[in-house]
């Protein structure tokens, strides 16, 4: 660490200057080509936790630790369907009690081998409040998480789940405390990743230099606002080794910076491209620029507990929906990056039916107009519509605005706020009542988590939702999906549960999100998975 | 002398306070939840939030919260970010970047800016002085961020891909060493070069028709001495006060082309810590920039001295 005074510094700042002028040779990360082997720089943004699956919720995290760690099951990057990894079988009779078994061969980075106490380690920190992790809502299915999580000004009783049992060192069960059919699909979020016993050690300086089991492993410490630097991990399974021999994942504050090194090809992927570059990535970069389906959706959102005297009747909500220009929005203000929503369930995630909203996604101002003025209208026929100005809503917004004016007569303003919290905080405190931008990306590729996290009772308290919708149809249909033991059935259950959010229209879906990539030609087999992560496993040099 | 630097010290530590009060009671006084945006776009669990606003103590009211991070402060304890970051960690891995871009700027503005004063003061009216100040003016009326991203655009990467020179990084790149610096301290210092050009221009130009600097050359000193010893000893005192006090404003100011080139200093991280209201990070950083102008003027005051024999300090 540097010294404390500023005397210090400025001494070190002269001599850092002056080493660094007299070796100025350019360590380039290009390396003669061949198909296995090399380094690539990938673009990044500085973490905001440690590096540990369990406290990571945000993105940036997510994607080194995708590189670090393999949870027990993985997505396809094509149909999102989960894979076995680490487990060679998660199985259940009741989707209540799961019996998970392991692989051999997985081991961390530190050459301890990935066995059952390794999983059962983390799920037990993770779900402990003392640890205050960013994960800890995702245990709270688990049979016992209230004993290591009894809220507030509380103390744990426990220090290990009650549901958590290892049978044997490539066994172990999981007893949930009610049925839950998506259990297995649930296990590839990075809240389930396995942790060696070096973490319990010091969890802090874990965070800067993660021993994991996946396929890369740190190389040297998290340089912060800098770098993060990985290596192959040689003792891999064979069938995921990847190709490369390291990746530095440099950090960037700003994208536009990025997307000019990827052109200088100082970098070589960049999975986030800034929206000054849509206009010429496509033709600059021609088949190495990935452009697909992500797992957002954007809505808009209706306070119905809050405000039932404008937003109480279905017909009102269903005449809002189709009112709005959803195509119109796509294309002019979004250039195609977004798509028209036409359920809400994402396009990319098993369970979606295509055109699902039917006419209330359909744009057809005569029908809204009629039912709008058959269901007497909103009082004071004024309507507010709140977002966030601090991450380029504004535009979609208006739009959406000057639509339900033009359509519907009604007198609208968009109001914007700082921030995305502070909406959430006027929202709760009953301080707003208007409609609000609102959307979701997914934790794991299930219906389920389009759902229930939004529109469920529990998700008023704990979740996103926001509107507070409570209908016990619903409710009960949900509970009958997660007991299916069958996931086809299961399925069936939740799109029936999706049927009813469809007829309410709690919220009105807008649009999807679509992610866009690019690459240098230095490099191939580059895909992105529905998080909009790098699969750095597979990709090679030219 | 002595005297005279200790009660400018003194003086320092009032403004000092003062400056951290304020910035403590403008983070304080933004809007929004700090806990809400390390989730991001999700709604934080309420129960880690409940525990992180107890840990950072967010519930008491703003003069504990003050007085809490203060006597810390004196204990050598800067705090911690809410994600667990030391500030003092923080501020010393940005800093030297910061310094050093700083530093490379000042050297460009100081002389560039002086020498193309001089030539343009010297030939009046002549070509050279209508090149000064013309392109003087054009870099003073273009935004710095058009600049920094058309020079980085055109000698970062089109030089690189069309003629395969690759001198000029597209970002900040630390093994890059001195080389890195060059185009955003160019960019940072182009402004303030300009000011320091036209500055020099019109003082040595002025000093230059004074009676001591004629009766030098009537005594038939050499062109040369006049000039430097004379006219432009003098010539410089405004040019030292503008270049004391644009240092600070050359750490401070950062922000813009820190972003650009990607380099992790001082600018970004005030960026960052205002958007992430990190207060504790902010007033420690702003603290560290008011403690740069204060040194820098009391160098500047000092100066005077040396280049007027007039100012004496007791």
């Amino acid at each position: 660490m540097r010294g404390a005074t500023s005397a210090k510094w400025v001494a070190g700042a002269v001599i850092v200057a002056m080493a660094a002028t007299a070796c100025s040779t350019s360590s380039d990360s290009k390396s003669a080509g061949g198909k296995t082997g090399g380094n690539i720089t990938v673009v990044l943004g500085e973490p905001q936790h440690g590096l540990v699956g369990q406290n990571t919720a945000e993105s940036e995290g997510a994607e080194v630790l995708n590189a670090l760690f393999t949870g027990l099951v993985e997505y396809d990057n094509k149909t999102n369907e989960p894979k076995l990894a680490v487990a060679q079988s998660i199985e259940t009779t009741d989707s209540k009690l799961w019996t998970i078994k392991l692989k051999d061969g997985y081991t961390f980075h530190n050459g301890e081998k990935v066995d059952a106490q390794s999983f059962v380690r983390a799920w037990n920190w993770g779900a402990n409040q003392t640890n205050a992790a960013e994960s800890l809502p995702f245990f709270d299915k688990i049979e016992g998480s209230e004993e290591l999580a009894p809220g507030k000004d509380k103390t744990p009783t426990a220090t290990e789940l009650k549901g958590l049992k290892v049978v044997d060192e490539k066994t172990f069960t999981v007893s949930l405390k009610a049925p839950f059919s998506q259990f297995k699909t649930m296990l590839g979020y990075n809240a389930f990743y396995p942790l060696p016993k070096a973490f319990e050690a010091d969890p802090k300086k874990f965070g800067e230099a993660p021993i994991g089991n996946g396929a890369f492993q740190m190389d040297g410490v998290w340089d912060h606002n800098k770098q993060i630097k990985v290596k192959r991990f040689d003792a891999y399974p064979a069938e995921g080794r990847a190709k490369l021999d390291g990746v530095t994942f440099k950090i960037y504050d700003n994208l536009d910076t990025a997307y000019n090194d990827l052109r200088a090809d100082t970098l070589q992927i960049v999975d986030k491209l800034p929206v000054s570059a849509m206009a010429s990535v496509a033709q600059e970069f021609g088949d190495r620029y990935i452009y697909k389906p992500e797992s957002a959706v954007g809505y808009v959102g209706l306070p119905l507990a809050t405000n039932p005297e404008a937003f109480g009747k279905v017909e009102i909500r269903k005449a809002i929906s189709m009112s709005i220009d959803r195509e119109a929005i796509a294309k002019t203000i979004f250039n195609g990056t977004r798509k028209p929503a036409d359920d809400f369930i994402s396009p990319i995630i098993p369970g979606y039916r295509k055109g699902a909203l039917g006419e209330a996604g359909t744009y057809n101002p005569t029908k809204a107009k009629e039912l709008f003025a058959q269901a007497g209208g909103i009082p004071g026929n004024k309507l507010e519509l709140g977002y966030n100005a601090d991450g380029g809503h504004k535009e979609w917004i208006e739009a959406v605005a000057n639509q339900l004016k033009a359509n519907l007569g009604l007198e609208v303003t968009a109001k914007p706020f700082a921030k995305f919290g502070d909406l959430l905080t006027d929202l709760g405190d009953k301080k707003y009542k208007g409609a609000f931008r609102m959307a979701w990306s997914m934790d794991y590729p299930a219906a389920e988590n389009y759902l229930r996290p939004i529109f469920s009772k529990v998700a008023i308290e704990n979740g996103s939702n926001y509107g507070g919708y409570v209908n016990e149809e619903f409710e009960t249909l949900m509970a009958n999906a997660d007991k299916a033991t069958d996931p086809a059935e299961g399925l069936k259950l939740y799109q029936q549960a999706d049927d009813i959010i469809i007829k309410d229209l709690p919220y009105i879906p807008v649009f999807t999100y679509m992610s866009s990539s690019a690459y240098s030609k230095t490099v191939k087999n580059v895909e992105i998975d529905a998080q909009g992560r790098m699969d750095l496993a597979k990709v090679e040099l030219n | 002398m002595g005297r005279y630097l200790i009660r400018r010290l003194i003086q320092a530590i009032p403004v000092l306070l003062g400056a951290t009060f304020l910035i403590y009671v403008l983070t304080f006084w933004l809007p929004g939840d700090p806990i809400q945006a390390l989730a991001g776009e999700k709604r934080a669990d309420p129960l880690v939030a409940a525990m992180l606003r107890e840990k950072y103590h967010l519930n008491d009211p703003f003069l504990a919260q003050y007085w809490n991070y203060i006597t810390n402060v004196f204990q050598g304890d800067f705090g911690e970010t809410f994600n667990g970051r030391q500030v003092i960690d923080l501020i010393s891995e940005a800093f030297p970047y910061t310094l050093n871009l700083a530093l490379v700027a000042f050297a460009i503005e100081a002389v560039v800016g002086v020498l193309a004063g001089i030539m343009a003061a010297l030939r009046r009216g002549k070509f050279l002085d209508q090149l000064v100040l013309i392109s003087t003016l054009m870099v003073i009326s273009i935004p710095v961020f058009v600049t920094g991203f058309v020079l980085q655009l055109t000698l970062g990467v089109e030089l690189k891909n069309n003629w395969g020179i690759d001198f000029f990084p597209v970002s900040f790149n630390e093994a890059d060493g001195l080389r890195a610096y060059l185009l955003p301290a160019f960019i940072l210092a182009s402004t303030s070069l300009a000011y320091v050009a036209r500055l020099t221009r019109t003082s040595l130009m002025e000093t230059m028709r004074a009676d001591y600097v004629r009766t030098a050359t009537a005594k038939g000193l050499p062109r040369r001495r006049v000039v430097v010893n004379h006219a432009l000893r003098n010539a410089l005192i405004p040019i030292v006060t503008f270049l004391g006090a644009d240092l600070g404003s050359l750490m401070g100011g950062a922000v813009i082309t820190e972003r650009i080139f990607n380099i992790h200093g001082i600018g970004g991280l005030i960026a960052q810590s205002i958007h992430l209201q990190q207060g504790t990070v902010l007033v420690g950083v702003v603290t560290l920039l008011v403690l740069v102008y204060v040194v820098a003027n009391l160098v500047v005051d000092l100066l005077y001295a040396v280049l007027d024999p007039r100012i004496r300090y007791a």
